[in-house]
Order: structure tokens, then C-alpha cells, then sequence
């Protein structure tokens, strides 16, 4: 009655330990910050990302300068982001940094941790909130910049789409409507919003956003969402990836259509590939921002407050760290510090 | 029975027709307060569905339902219930997973306040059950309960609702022979208090004992009606099938050959402390007789190796047996055909031939672990036609077929095997007559091929007729052995009991 | 009888397959007329590329099915697998050969464990795979301290497995090139196909779902094969995890394969599978797959207005499938019925 089927798997259960093991081996002891007297920030990103480690390597580095403690939550999707706001404001802490998935929506919650605690926002601003101050760059600038490498590469106008993970948070609105406003060489109007199913045309006629599609962040969609639309447009000018994980999609996508170079794509953060093609050509350039500032900066301004020193908060309401644009005539400084920034975390 | 008294429920020229086929064609019957009104007829005559018309289950292609001499057409089996007209179903319709109590009122609990009054529903629930002889506490979980037992619960339920009509579909089928004299005598009280009976059953001598008159049906038509001392057993047999098998338990005793299984006290689950000892001869059959609870199917289910021996030895063919699982029971030549054949015997989705093919096609129907088609349409084709088993072709799912077809289907699997020990539980429950006979015959027919035949029937007709020694079993121990030549209904349930 | 046998379509299972087929031709012939693009030769490779990633889990699923279980948990073995080899590969150095079979030796380990849970520890599948759903999506994010893994530029060798095409067809097809996952896909259903209609291991498979006490009391140890069935699931699931990263060359610890569980379990329902148990036929699934996929082409293609609601789509169409399915059921059983009489 043995069936062979059954002893196979048997076998195989050993591998289980072989598994684990090298995984603890290679894998280096999580640090815990010791309980102390300290000052305890909380630093809430809007998801998890590579992104993100960037931001929390220099909210520690700002920490270890500081002589405070911070914690980084890294939460999956907006319920989990509630809720750790929820647990921060009962468990209590001196100050939250955060990034709001859904800022307007997010009021509530938002006003009763500003309430409790010293409460600013990075990354993604709500403004509508009782946040004391915004660190960041303004994403609808940082659409205008990338619109702008758009245009630079198509200098004879074309087809662009857009890539995006989802449209559901305010700095991805921003982010597209600059990229779009400035590639349509319209009026920049922050407050303006496409629906993303339309096709847009500049007046001159010459540049044609054919849309936005979404993924989810879901790789394997963000990759089908490129494939289908050179099945569709094939002639098409210039694909923009407005999401860390857009771009590598995009080249993967084009990779496999043996199309690399001849669309011209268009990056946003700094993803290793993204990086690398850059290098190679076949990125024309991206949108950074400047994730170890955001980090830095936000527990520098929480210490501050923390301290009583209300004059550190800028008189415009939000402290500026502006994106730049990579290129192949600055890419090799910046990847150099990018490399050491990430070697320290 | 005065003709003063009018039919309060009558069905008037009721037909219904599933797709093309009659199921019922223009039946006509009235039951009058204080009478038991049985309809018998073979399985697929039509008593299932002419049971459903008149409890509103389903709803008659033509024809109408009169209660009071009023037409009434029931949407539901709720408006039913509320005219005073209750069914109990062939299949248990209860909660396995709720309690007693739970069961009884499901659906009209008492209420108080707007909640449900658990002290309200146990008393009452007590009181129902004790007019069934169920002295059971109304709180345990209604699986905990035999199968016996359960329909029994099934009929406080209906009494319960206070119904002036009851319509009951084979009651006993599943009952003891103690469990079933109880509910005759249930039913015997309900008729002294107006309640009006219909009741369907296989058992031609509990429709004998209880009815006051008999409707038998056939193809779905109504072939006559007997009243009084016109009812006779051999009279209703022929006017069922259409021909006379009266003799349908005649066999004659082999000469039985070795022994085939030996039991050296051994402990089953069900009672640990008890001992038991026994055998049976190949070319043998012996019944296994008891009430329900004493023991029957636990000792089966042992003999196959699906519920742990705890202790003793046995022997097949002289070789030490200690089954772990019904395959090495198998592999020893021991097969089992469980009581509960819908749930354990078959895959009722699937085809005739998935079934019968089953449990031999490791052994004799594959190879390299492929399965060999035709050999496997061979066994199929043959069994079929071997067994009689009336199937519109090899691919049709069993749960199709007739009663006695599906247990042809659940023997035909284990023929395949070519077992040296057959184990039967309940063999015939809810099978007709003309089907029985011919699952008689197989085991005759095996028993000759030199198979030791052992069965548990709690029909007392069938141990009496079948086997050549009877095994009577009480709480757990066997409390007698009877020759085929003293062989009696007495001698049988005087050791059942064991009031010794 | 023998026509029964060598005819599919007069079968219930056939007339199953048949419906899912045309749910998907409908579905085909709508974007071709609605779009010229979709019947290029570079539209059907990445929709039978597609396909055959999402086929082989739900392949592996309708194992399960068939036995009358579940395993919610893909998805999570998709993102540990999908994490773990480029993680073993990039981060820890070990050769390919070591990294592949450790990565299948554990998701094959992940269904053995699902299985003797759910066999020895009667435990209910639903709830044993959730737990594995949570806690391999936890394993993954740990391991990984919740880092992107990828190969960044290198391994092409190794991601031409999942990357590459075979030309097999010559200019017969024109410019069409069979994609290596696609004859991957082909090969496991056939063998999967095999395995359940001709072997004694899949008969016994359908008869645990059928009916689990019958198929004990016929002599099968449940058991064992229910066990099996699990290691097969979550082996697929792997191996379709390995090929989504070696195809997507990234996969992210938090979200990669999120529902693809459900995705699989959906293909597999719509191409005849029963929760319940004891059916399902593998073409159908592969099938039911392609459905899905091609529904999002056909969303991107023809309506990408309408991809905000691109899952109301997938799951009305879903719904509707299953329903007439449901309806044709009904009517071949009452004309067998009727047939019978």
C-alpha cells in the first residue's frame, strides 16, 4: 500500500531544516533599541518598499545623531497604517512622522494623533490635517520635472503612457497630474485631475497621453499592463513609470518585445535596474527623491519639538527637500552616496 | 371502522410526472380520524413521491389534496404542517450537530421574551420523547444517538406539532426489534386518540399487524386496496411484484467446509470489558442478531479494521489477523458492506463502474499504476450483468439507482476482491422485497462458492430465514448461539434481551 | 457505453469543458473584433506566457480540489518561493542547482506539513492553509528583513527558463514563438491530466473527494494520498513562484502573489472543478485560467477606461460562467431524466 508519492515527499521533508538554516545564517541579528529614558519617535512609512529602507536608514541616522529612539513601521495598506496609528496613540510616544496612504480620508485619525503626541508628515502631505509641518518634496513639482523628461526625449512630440501603482493616494495623484499638465504643456494647476482612462492632447496636437493604467502593486500585472499596451500601441513614444517598481516593469516588458531603446522610458526613483539602464541608455532619466532626507529631517524636526523648540517649524508650512532629476551626467555621484547610504542601514 | 366517519385527508386522482416519467399516475386515497391507512409497493412504485404530494413537499402535476374535504394546495410543508399534516421523512431530516430538545422544536421554539427558554424546550422535549420510549436527556447532541434512535426523535417531532394527519415513510426501517414494538404501540396510540395514519413500509408483517387498510401501488398506479381480514402477507406480495415469491428465504443448508474466521476473545471499542469468541465456517452464513446498541457494528467494523481492536486474536484461514485498516482487511480476504451505504458504501456521484471497480484496481486492475480500461470494463460489464444490477449503462452515478441496485453495486465492488470472509451490515435496510430476495440469493450464492458469510440484520424475518447459526448479541456479548433447527423468534429475543 | 467513453461532450465533464470554452472563445472573438491588435503573434505570447504561470497553480489546486479540500495558502508559497531564490542566489551565493532544489524541496515540505495537519491532526483545510497563508507571507517578509529581492542583471541563463521562447513551430506560425513557460504548462498538464484520468492514484484522489468514508472503507488510505495531493499544490505553487520572479526578475516580500490563491482557486471552479469534491478535469482548469487572463488583455486592450473595475469584471463574468454552468447542469439532468424513463 506504500505509494511511491508519499515516500518522496518524506524524503524531502529534510530539506525543511536545510532551508531554515542558511537563512538564519545569512540574515544578521535585528537590532532592538534598548528601552530607555530616551525620546521615542515613530516613523510610519506608507507601505514597504526599498524605498522606504533608504528613509528609515536616515530617520536612525538622525536618531543616533539625536540621542533619541525611533521606531520604523512599515505597514501593508491603509488599514494596517490606521491601525498602527491607533496602537501608537494608546501605547504613547513622544512624536509620529507619517506618511498617509489616504490623507483626506485619514483626517480623523490623523487629528487625534496630533492631539496626542507631536504629529508631522513626510512623503505625502495632509494638509487638511492638524499635522504641525510636511517634510518632503511637492509631487505635483516633481510630475512637472518628469513631464519635462519627457519632452526633452520626444522633443517632436508623440505617445506617452503612464504606469502607476495606484492612483488611490494623493501624491500619486499629484505625481501624474504634473507629469501629464507638463507634458501637455498646460498651465501647472496642482488642483486640476484627469480621469485616467482619457485621452489627453496638447493644444499644439503634438503630445497625446493615451492614459494611466494601475497595478495594485502587483508585479506581474504592472509587467502585463506594459505588454498589452505595445499590443496596442506599437508606434507608442514614451512610457513614464511613476512608481519605484514602474520602471524595471517597463524595461523587463520591453526587454522582452526586443524593444529596449526604441520607446523612450521615463523613471521615477531609483531602483538598482532603473539605475543601471540609465547607464546603459536605455532609461532617459528619472525623478529622485530624496528618501534619507525625508528620514533625517523628520526626526530632527520631531527631536526639536519634542524639546520645546517651536522655531524650528518653517513659516511656509512645510520643509522642502525637492526631487531631482538623474541623468547619465549626474548618475555616478549619486549612486555612489545611494550605495553608502544604504551600506550604513 | 364506521362509515359515519369522513376522510379528513383524501387525495383525489393525483398525478406527477418528473420529465417524461409517471411517477404517479392517478392515485386516489382517503385516511379517515382513527385509522392506519398503508401504502406499499416495491421502491420506484411511487409511495416516496405520493408521500411528498401529500405533505406538500412537491406539488402534483393533476390532481388535488383535499383536507376536510376541502381542496388544499400546500406551497409548503409549513402550510402543511399548519393544516395538521405531518411527514416523517424516509431521510432523517434533523440537525445532527444541535441537541435534542434543539431538534424537536426546530423552527418554533418556545419562546420567552423574544429568547429562546432552554428550561421550556427540554420539558417538553422530555415529554415528547417519553410517548416514543426515548428515555434520553433532551440535552445531548443528536449525533451522539444511533440511527435508530435518531427516528425515533424524528417522530416526537412530528407528534409534537400535535398533527391530526401523519404520513410516515418506512419508520422502522432503521429501528430494533424492541425500538420498532415501541413505536407500533406509538402508533397504535395514536389511533385510539383520532389520528388519522398513512404509513409506508417494506415490512409486509408490521403493515399486516398495524393497518386497517392497504393501498399497494405499482408503476405508479394504484393496483387495489385491501380493508380488514382481506389483508393477507402472500395476497399484498402479489399484487407488489405482479407474481408470487413467497418463498423467497428458501434455501437449502450446505455442508459447510473449514473455518474460516476465528475471534479469541476479542475487545472492541464499543465495550472493552466484554470478551468475545466465536467463528464462522466457510460455505457458512450467520446472522448477527441484537437491538440496536448491542454491539453489531462496532464488532464488524473491528473484523474490517476500521475501528481498533483492543485486544484478543483472530484467525483467517488459521493465519493470525490484526487488521490496522480496511486495507489489509481486504487484502486478508475480509470484506465489509456497512450499514450506512449511502455515506460509507459508495461514491454517489460517480458511475457504476468507478464503484464496482474500487477496491480491486491496485490488485488485479492496473498496471505500473496505470489503470487498464478494459479489464476494468470486463469486471464492470460482467458484474453487471452477474448481479442483475439495473443500470441505464455503466457510466450512470449510483446515486441513480434503486436501493437494492446500490447494494448490489457495494456487494458487486467486494465480488471483484474475491473475499474469503463477508461481513453484511443491515443488508436489505430500505431495499423492496423483489430486490432482497435477490441479494438472498447472492449470499446464498457466495456461501456456495465456499465464502463464510456473517451479517447483522435487526429484522427478526430476515435472521430467521437467512442463517444457518445465529449469533445473538446484548450489550456487548454474545449471549447465545442458535442452530438453523431451533431457530425462533423467541429463542432469539429472549437472548436479545437477556433476561436469563 | 464505448461511444460515452470516446465522445467527451456527451459526458457532464465534457459539456463542462465545452462551457468554459466558449465562455473563453466569446470572450477571444469580442477583443479581436473590438481590437485589431489582440491576435498578433506578440498579443497571444504574452497571454499563453501568462496563462501557463497562472495555469500551473491552479493545476496544483485542483489536485486539492478534487480530494474535496482547499489551500488558500498559494499565493504565500508564490512570495516565499518567489523571494527566497533570488534572496539564496544574490544575498547567500549558492548555485543554482542548490537554490532550485531547495526552494521546490521547501514548498514540497510546505504541502507535506498541510497535509499530515489536516490528515493526522484533523484539522479543517481551510483553517491550516489560512494559517499557512499568513505565516509564509510573514516567513517571506522576515527573511528577507522586507526587502525587494531580485536578480538585478544578472542570472539571464537562468531567467530564460521562465523569459524565453522555443521555436518550435518554425515560419509555420508565423511570427509566433511558443514561450518556454507555455510548453512548461503543457507538459504538467499533460502529466497532471494522466495522473488523475489514468492512473490508480488519481481515481483514488476523486474517490476521496467523492465520498472520503467510502473510499476508507474500500480500502484507500486516505490519508496518505490526501497528503499527497497537498505536496503536489504547494510543489506547483512553487514552481510557479520560481517562475513569476525569474519572470518579473523582482518580487517584493509584502505584495508578490497577493490572491494569487484566489485566482487559481477561481480558474480552477470555472473549469469544473466542485468544491465539494470529487470533480474536476484539467483542461478545463488550464482553460479557466486563460479566461482570466484574457479578460485583463482584453480590459488593457479594449477598455482600459475600465480598469478601475477590472476585478467587478473578472468576478461578474466568473459568476455568470459558474451560473449558466449551474443551468446547463440542471437541464442535462433533467433530460437524462427524462432520457431514463
Amino acid at each position: 500500500m506504500k505509494h511511491p508519492w508519499y515516500h518522496a515527499s518524506l524524503k524531502i521533508a529534510p530539506l525543511v531544516v536545510l532551508f531554515l538554516l542558511p537563512t538564519l545564517g545569512c540574515s544578521d541579528s535585528v537590532s532592538e533599541s534598548a528601552r530607555s529614558d530616551k525620546p521615542r519617535f515613530a516613523y510610519v512609512t506608507n507601505g514597504v518598499a526599498s524605498f522606504w529602507n533608504i528613509a528609515a536608514a536616515g530617520a536612525e541616522a538622525a536618531a543616533k545623531d539625536a540621542d533619541v529612539d525611533v521606531t520604523v513601521y512599515m505597514p501593508d495598506g491603509l488599514t494596517d497604517q490606521t491601525r498602527s496609528i491607533e496602537d501608537l496613540i494608546t501605547r504613547g510616544t513622544d512624536g509620529i512622522a507619517i506618511s498617509p496612504i489616504d490623507a483626506d480620508n485619514q483626517i480623523g485619525i490623523l487629528n487625534k494623533a496630533a492631539a496626542a503626541t507631536k504629529l508631522i508628515t513626510h512623503d505625502s502631505d495632509a494638509p487638511k490635517s492638524d499635522r504641525l509641518t510636511y517634510v518632503g518634496m511637492d509631487n505635483y513639482k516633481a510630475g512637472l520635472m518628469c513631464g519635462q523628461l519627457v519632452r526633452d526625449a520626444l522633443p517632436s512630440g508623440g505617445t506617452v503612457m503612464l504606469f502607476i501603482g495606484r492612483l488611490d493616494q494623493d501624491n500619486a495623484q499629484l505625481r501624474r497630474q504634473g507629469c501629464i499638465d507638463r507634458i501637455l504643456g498646460r498651465e501647472p494647476d496642482s488642483t486640476r485631475r484627469d480621469d485616467p482612462g482619457v485621452i489627453l492632447s496638447s493644444p499644439d496636437g503634438q503630445y497625446e497621453v493615451l492614459g494611466t493604467l494601475t497595478d495594485q502593486f502587483d508585479r506581474a500585472k504592472a509587467k502585463a499592463n506594459v505588454e498589452d499596451t505595445l499590443t496596442r500601441h506599437p508606434d507608442i513614444g514614451a512610457m513614464v513609470g511613476l512608481f519605484v517598481y514602474n520602471p524595471p516593469a517597463i524595461l523587463e516588458a520591453l526587454d522582452r518585445a526586443d524593444k529596449t531603446g526604441k520607446v523612450k522610458v521615463i523613471g521615477f526613483d531609483e531602483a538598482d535596474i532603473t539605475l543601471q539602464a540609465i547607464k546603459d541608455g536605455a532609461v532617459v532619466g528619472t525623478v529622485v527623491q530624496d528618501p534619507f532626507q525625508y528620514g533625517y529631517e523628520s526626526i530632527r524636526l520631531l527631536t526639536g519639538l519634542h524639546r520645546g523648540d517651536e522655531s524650528i517649524l518653517p513659516s511656509t508650512g512645510f520643509i522642502d527637500v525637492p526631487p531631482r532629476v538623474i541623468d547619465n551626467g549626474n548618475l555616478e555621484p549619486f549612486w555612489k552616496t545611494l550605495k553608502e547610504q544604504m551600506a550604513t542601514n | 371502522m364506521t362509515s359515519a366517519t369522513a376522510a379528513i385527508f383524501e387525495a383525489r386522482g393525483v398525478c406527477k410526472r418528473y420529465g417524461g416519467v409517471h411517477a404517479l399516475d392517478d392515485v386516489s386515497l382517503s385516511v379517515r380520524p382513527g385509522e392506519v391507512l398503508a401504502v406499499v409497493g416495491e421502491n420506484g412504485a411511487g409511495k416516496s413521491t405520493l408521500m411528498k404530494v401529500l405533505a406538500g413537499v412537491v406539488q402534483p402535476s393533476r390532481g388535488s389534496v383535499l383536507v376536510d374535504g376541502r381542496p388544499t394546495v400546500f406551497a409548503h410543508i409549513h402550510q402543511a404542517l399548519s393544516a395538521g399534516v405531518a411527514l416523517i421523512h424516509q431521510e432523517l431530516n434533523l440537525a445532527p450537530n444541535l441537541d435534542l430538545g434543539a431538534n424537536v422544536f426546530l423552527g418554533r421554539e418556545p419562546r420567552r421574551l423574544g429568547f429562546i427558554s432552554k428550561k421550556a424546550i427540554a420539558d417538553q422535549a422530555r415529554q415528547h420523547m417519553a410517548r416514543v420510549g426515548l428515555e434520553v436527556s433532551p440535552e445531548v447532541r443528536l449525533d451522539s444517538l444511533s440511527l435508530g434512535q435518531q427516528q425515533l426523535v424524528e417522530i416526537a417531532k412530528a407528534l409534537s406539532v400535535d398533527a391530526r394527519v401523519l404520513i410516515m415513510d418506512e419508520p422502522t426501517s432503521s429501528l430494533s426489534q424492541q425500538e420498532a414494538d415501541k413505536l407500533y404501540k406509538v402508533v397504535r396510540q395514536l389511533r385510539e386518540r383520532g389520528i388519522a395514519i398513512c404509513y409506508i413500509s417494506h415490512r409486509l408483517h408490521e403493515v399486516t399487524d398495524l393497518a386497517d387498510r392497504v393501498v399497494v401501488l405499482r408503476d405508479g398506479r394504484s393496483v387495489g386496496e385491501l380493508s380488514g381480514a382481506q389483508i393477507d402477507r402472500d395476497k399484498i406480495v402479489r399484487m407488489m411484484v405482479g407474481r408470487d415469491i413467497s418463498q423467497y428465504y428458501q434455501r437449502t443448508p450446505l455442508a459447510a467446509g473449514g473455518v474460516a474466521i476465528t475471534a479469541r476473545s476479542l475487545r472492541t471499542s464499543a465495550f472493552p470489558s466484554e470478551e468475545l469468541d466465536f467463528s464462522v465456517r466457510s460455505g457458512e452464513i450467520v446472522g448477527l442478531a441484537g437491538l440496536v446498541g448491542a454491539g453489531r457494528t462496532e464488532l464488524l467494523t473491528t473484523l474490517f479494521g476500521i475501528t481498533p481492536m483492543l485486544g484478543g486474536s483472530l484467525h483467517v484461514d488459521g493465519k493470525p489477523y490484526a487488521p490496522q485498516t480496511a486495507a489489509e482487511a481486504i487484502a486478508a480476504g475480509v470484506v465489509l458492506a456497512p450499514e450506512d451505504r449511502r455515506q460509507c458504501g459508495l461514491l454517489l456521484q460517480k458511475g457504476v463502474r468507478w464503484n464496482l471497480s474500487l477496491a480491486s484496481l491496485r490488485k488485479t486492475l492496473s498496471r505500473w499504476g496505470f489503470v487498464r480500461p478494459r479489464a476494468e470494463g470486463k469486471l464492470c460489464t460482467d458484474t453487471i450483468e452477474q448481479l442483475r444490477i439495473k443500470t441505464p449503462d455503466r457510466e450512470s452515478p449510483v446515486h441513480t439507482l434503486s436501493g437494492g441496485n446500490q447494494q448490489k453495486v457495494v456487494l458487486g465492488k467486494w465480488l471483484a476482491t474475491k473475499p474469503r470472509v463477508l461481513l453484511l451490515d443491515e443488508p436489505t435496510r430500505g431495499i423492496d422485497v423483489g430486490s432482497k430476495s435477490e441479494i438472498y440469493a447472492l449470499m446464498h450464492e457466495l456461501a456456495g462458492r465456499g465464502v463464510a458469510v456473517l451479517f447483522a440484520s435487526s429484522d427478526m424475518e430476515e435472521i430467521l430465514g437467512l442463517s444457518d447459526r445465529a449469533l445473538v448479541m446484548h450489550h456487548g456479548r454474545i449471549t447465545g448461539e442458535v442452530h438453523r433447527d431451533q431457530l425462533s423468534e423467541e429463542s432469539v429475543m429472549q437472548l436479545a434481551v437477556a433476561e436469563t | 457505453m464505448r461511444a460515452n467513453r470516446l465522445n467527451p461532450f456527451s459526458s457532464l465533464e465534457g459539456s463542462k469543458f465545452l462551457g468554459i470554452f466558449s465562455l473563453l472563445m466569446v470572450i477571444c472573438i469580442y477583443t479581436a473584433i473590438s481590437s485589431d491588435r489582440f491576435l498578433l503573434a506578440a498579443n497571444l505570447e504574452n497571454i499563453v506566457h501568462r496563462t501557463a504561470l497562472f495555469g500551473i497553480l491552479s493545476i496544483g489546486v485542483a489536485f486539492v480540489i478534487v480530494t474535496g479540500g482547499i489551500d488558500l495558502s498559494i499565493g504565500s508559497v508564490v512570495c516565499l518561493t518567489g523571494v527566497m531564490l533570488p534572496f539564496l542566489l544574490t544575498q547567500c551565493n549558492w548555485s543554482v542547482a542548490a537554490s532550485l532544489a531547495t526552494v521546490l524541496g521547501a514548498s514540497a515540505a510546505i504541502g507535506l506539513f498541510h497535509g499530515v495537519m489536516i490528515t493526522k491532526m484533523r484539522l479543517q483545510p481551510f483553517v491550516v492553509t489560512l494559517c499557512g497563508l499568513l505565516f509564509y507571507r510573514g516567513a517571506a517578509r522576515g527573511i528577507t528583513k522586507d526587502r525587494s529581492q531580485g536578480f538585478g542583471l544578472e542570472f539571464t541563463d537562468l531567467r530564460s527558463l521562465a523569459t524565453g521562447h522555443i521555436p518550435l513551430f518554425g515560419d509555420v506560425a508565423g511570427d509566433f514563438r511558443l514561450p518556454a513557460t507555455t510548453l512548461l504548462l503543457i507538459i504538467i498538464a499533460i502529466i497532471a491530466m494522466v495522473i488523475l484520468n489514468r492512473t490508480v492514484f488519481g481515481r483514488y484522489l476523486f474517490a476521496i473527494g467523492g465520498n472520503r468514508e467510502a473510499a476508507r472503507y474500500s480500502g484507500i488510505n486516505v490519508d496518505r494520498f490526501t497528503t499527497s495531493a497537498y505536496v503536489i499544490c504547494s510543489t506547483l505553487a512553487g514552481l510557479g513562484g520560481i517562475l513569476f520572479v525569474l519572470d518579473i526578475n523582482a518580487a517584493q516580500p509584502s505584495d508578490f502573489g497577493n490572491f494569487y490563491e484566489l485566482y487559481a482557486i477561481a480558474a480552477a471552479v470555472l473549469g469544473g472543478c466542485s468544491l465539494r469534491g470529487g470533480e474536476g478535469n484539467i483542461s478545463g482548469v488550464v482553460v479557466g485560467a486563460a479566461v482570466m487572463v484574457v479578460l485583463t488583455n482584453t480590459i488593457n486592450l479594449v477598455h482600459p477606461e475600465y480598469q478601475k473595475i477590472e476585478f467587478a469584471i473578472i468576478g461578474g463574468v466568473i459568476l455568470a460562467g459558474v451560473t449558466a454552468d449551474a443551468l446547463v447542469r440542471r437541464l442535462v439532468a433533467s433530460r437524462n431524466r427524462a432520457n431514463s424513463s
